[in-house]
C-alpha cells in the first residue's frame, strides 16, 4: 500500500533533469519486455522506477538496487512510444541515488579521478609488448602532469566537493 | 583519411591485441589513425554518468578537446566508449548552460578548451562507410572462402539511432554482415542475432546467473539454427563476454563445443597476413586452429 501523506510530490522534479518528460508514461511496459537486465534477481523494470517517481516514492527508491544492474544498452530507449528515455532515467535515479546516500557512488570515479582509467593500462607491460605495441598508451597513463590538470578540474565539481574523502591524488 | 584512435580503457589494458589489429589493419586500408594523448576513460556509464551529470560531462569534453586540437573525428571500437560519447555530444551541443559550465571547467582548471567541433564516429561505420568493401576485398591475402560466420551488432551502435546510430535500421543492420562478406566468408542469420550479449553494465555483476542464462540462450540458438564456424563482433566488451560465457557454458553443457571469436579488425588483420601472435593472441575460446586454417588456405 501507499501512504499518500508521505509521498514526495516534487521528486520527479528532482530525478529527471535530463530526460524525456516522464510524465507521458503510460506503463505500457516495452522498456520491460525488450530488457536484459529484466531477466536479473531481482529484476529491473523501468517501468516501476517510473512510477516510484511519479509517486514521489523516495524511501522506495532510495532502497531500490535496480537502475545499477542496467546493461546501458539503449534498447528501451529505441522502443519507448512515449519518448521518455528509460535509459536515461536508469541514470537518473542512479545520480539521485548517489547525490542522497554517498553509498552509491560508483568507485570507479575514483579510480578515473586517480589514474584516468577504469583499467590499469600502465600495468600490463608486459603484456602489450608481447603483442607489439609500446608499454604504456598514449593515455593518460603517460602523460603525468595532464592527470594533475585533469584532476584540478574535477576538484571544481559537487561531486569531488562534496565527497572528498573518496578522491586522493 | 585520418582519425584519432580513442582507447578507453579496456582494450588496451585486457586486449591490447585488438589495440595492435587496428593499428596495422587501419593504415593498410588508407586510415591513418592518429594517438589522442591524454585522453581518458570515455566516461563508462557505471562511473561519472551514474554519480554527477556536469562531471561526466567534463570528462567527455577533456576527450573531445583533445580531438578537437588535432582536428580529427575520433574512432571507437568499444561500443560502450561509442555510445557514451555521442550521447555527452549531444547533451552538450543541446543545453547552452550546460555547455558553458562545462566550458568554463575546463578552460579554468585545466586550461582545455571545448568547441563543439568534436567528432565521435564507430569503427564498424569507417570500415564500412568511408573505406569500403572493395577496397578491404583487396587488401587480403588469406581470404575467408568457404567458411561461414555470425555476427555480433553492438547494441550500442544501433540504440537510440537518432543520436547513434549509422545503419539505414536499427532493427535491420547490415554493415558488420557486409563486413564480414568482404572477407569472403558467408555470413548466417539466426533468430537471436540482434539480442544483446548482455555483459555491459551492472547486469552480470548484479545477477550472474540471470545474465548467464540470457547469453546462453542466444548462445544456444546460434549453435543449433547454424553452422558458423566463428563469431565477429566490433565491441571489447561483446567480444570479452562471448568469449566468457560460451565457456561457461562449454562447463555446464560438455554438448556445447565453443565458437572462436574475433574483433572485427583482428579477423582482417589475420585475413591481412599479419602475424596471429601480435593481432590475435588472448582468449578464452582457442582461435589457433582456425587462424592456421585460414592462412593455409590461402597458400
Ligand atoms: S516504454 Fe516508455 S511509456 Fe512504456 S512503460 Fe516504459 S517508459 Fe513508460
Ligand atoms: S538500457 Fe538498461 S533499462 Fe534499457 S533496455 Fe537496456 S538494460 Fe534495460
Ligand atoms: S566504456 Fe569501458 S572501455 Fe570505454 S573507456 Fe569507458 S570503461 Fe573504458
Ligand atoms: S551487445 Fe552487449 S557489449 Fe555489445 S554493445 Fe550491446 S551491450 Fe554492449
Amino acid at each position: 500500500m501507499i501512504d499518500l501523506s508521505k509521498v514526495d510530490a516534487g521528486l520527479w522534479r528532482e530525478v529527471v533533469e535530463s530526460c524525456g518528460d516522464i510524465r507521458h508514461c503510460f506503463t505500457c511496459s516495452t522498456c520491460v519486455a525488450g530488457c536484459p537486465a529484466a531477466e536479473a534477481s531481482p529484476p529491473l523494470f523501468v517501468r516501476d522506477l517510473v512510477r516510484k517517481v511519479l509517486l514521489g516514492l523516495s524511501e522506495s527508491l532510495l532502497e531500490d538496487e535496480t537502475p545499477w544492474l542496467c546493461v546501458t544498452c539503449s534498447a528501451c530507449e529505441e522502443m519507448c512510444p512515449m519518448g521518455v528515455k528509460p535509459f536515461e532515467i536508469c541514470l537518473a535515479v542512479r545520480r539521485w541515488q548517489a547525490r542522497n546516500d554517498e553509498s552509491f557512488i560508483p568507485a570507479s570515479v575514483a579510480e578515473i579521478f586517480e589514474t584516468g582509467h577504469t583499467q590499469p593500462v600502465d600495468r600490463v607491460r608486459e603484456k602489450r609488448r608481447a603483442v607489439g605495441l609500446e608499454e604504456v598508451p598514449p593515455t593518460i597513463a603517460r602523460f603525468p602532469e595532464m592527470l594533475e590538470k585533469f584532476r584540478e578540474m574535477l576538484r571544481e565539481t559537487d561531486l569531488v566537493k562534496n565527497n572528498e574523502f573518496m578522491f586522493k591524488g | 583519411m585520418k582519425y584519432g584512435l580513442f582507447l578507453g580503457c579496456n582494450v588496451p589494458a585486457v586486449r591490447p591485441d585488438v589495440e595492435r589489429a587496428i593499428r596495422l589493419s587501419m593504415p593498410r586500408l588508407g586510415a591513418e589513425m592518429a594517438d589522442l594523448p591524454g585522453s581518458v576513460c570515455c566516461p563508462a556509464f557505471g562511473s561519472f554518468p551514474s554519480a554527477d551529470e556536469t562531471a561526466s560531462l567534463a570528462v567527455s569534453a577533456w576527450n573531445f578537446s583533445i580531438a578537437e586540437d588535432l582536428g580529427v573525428p575520433m574512432v571507437t571500437q568499444c561500443g560502450s566508449c561509442y555510445s557514451s560519447l555521442r550521447m555527452a555530444l549531444e547533451r552538450l551541443h543541446g543545453d547552452d548552460a550546460l555547455r558553458e559550465k562545462v566550458q568554463g571547467l575546463l578552460r579554468g582548471k585545466a586550461g582545455r578548451e571545448f568547441r563543439g567541433t568534436a567528432e565521435v564516429r564507430h569503427i564498424t561505420d569507417v570500415l564500412f562507410n568511408d573505406i569500403g568493401a572493395e577496397r578491404i576485398r583487396g587488401s587480403l591475402e588469406f581470404p575467408l572462402d568457404g567458411m561461414s560466420a555470425v555476427v555480433q551488432y553492438p547494441c550500442h551502435t544501433l540504440y537510440p539511432s537518432e543520436i547513434v546510430g549509422f545503419e539505414e535500421s536499427s532493427g535491420r543492420p547490415r554493415m558488420l554482415r557486409g563486413l564480414v562478406e568482404a572477407l569472403g566468408a558467408e555470413v548466417r542469420p539466426y533468430s537471436r542475432e540482434l539480442q544483446c550479449c548482455g555483459g555491459a553494465g551492472g547486469f552480470v555483476k548484479g545477477s550472474f546467473a540471470g545474465a548467464s542464462e540470457y547469453a546462453f540462450r542466444k548462445l544456444r540458438a546460434l549453435r543449433a539454427e547454424t553452422d558458423a564456424g566463428m563469431i565477429v563482433v566490433s565491441c571489447i566488451t561483446c567480444l570479452e563476454h562471448m568469449d566468457r560465457m560460451q565457456a561457461e557454458l562449454a562447463k555446464k553443457d560438455p554438448a556445447y563445443v565453443p565458437l572462436p571469436v574475433f574483433d572485427y579488425n583482428q579477423l582482417l588483420a589475420v585475413c591481412m597476413g599479419f602475424d596471429p601472435a601480435e593481432v590475435a593472441s588472448i582468449s578464452t575460446v582457442p582461435r589457433e586452429a582456425l587462424v592456421e586454417r585460414i592462412r593455409g588456405a590461402g597458400r
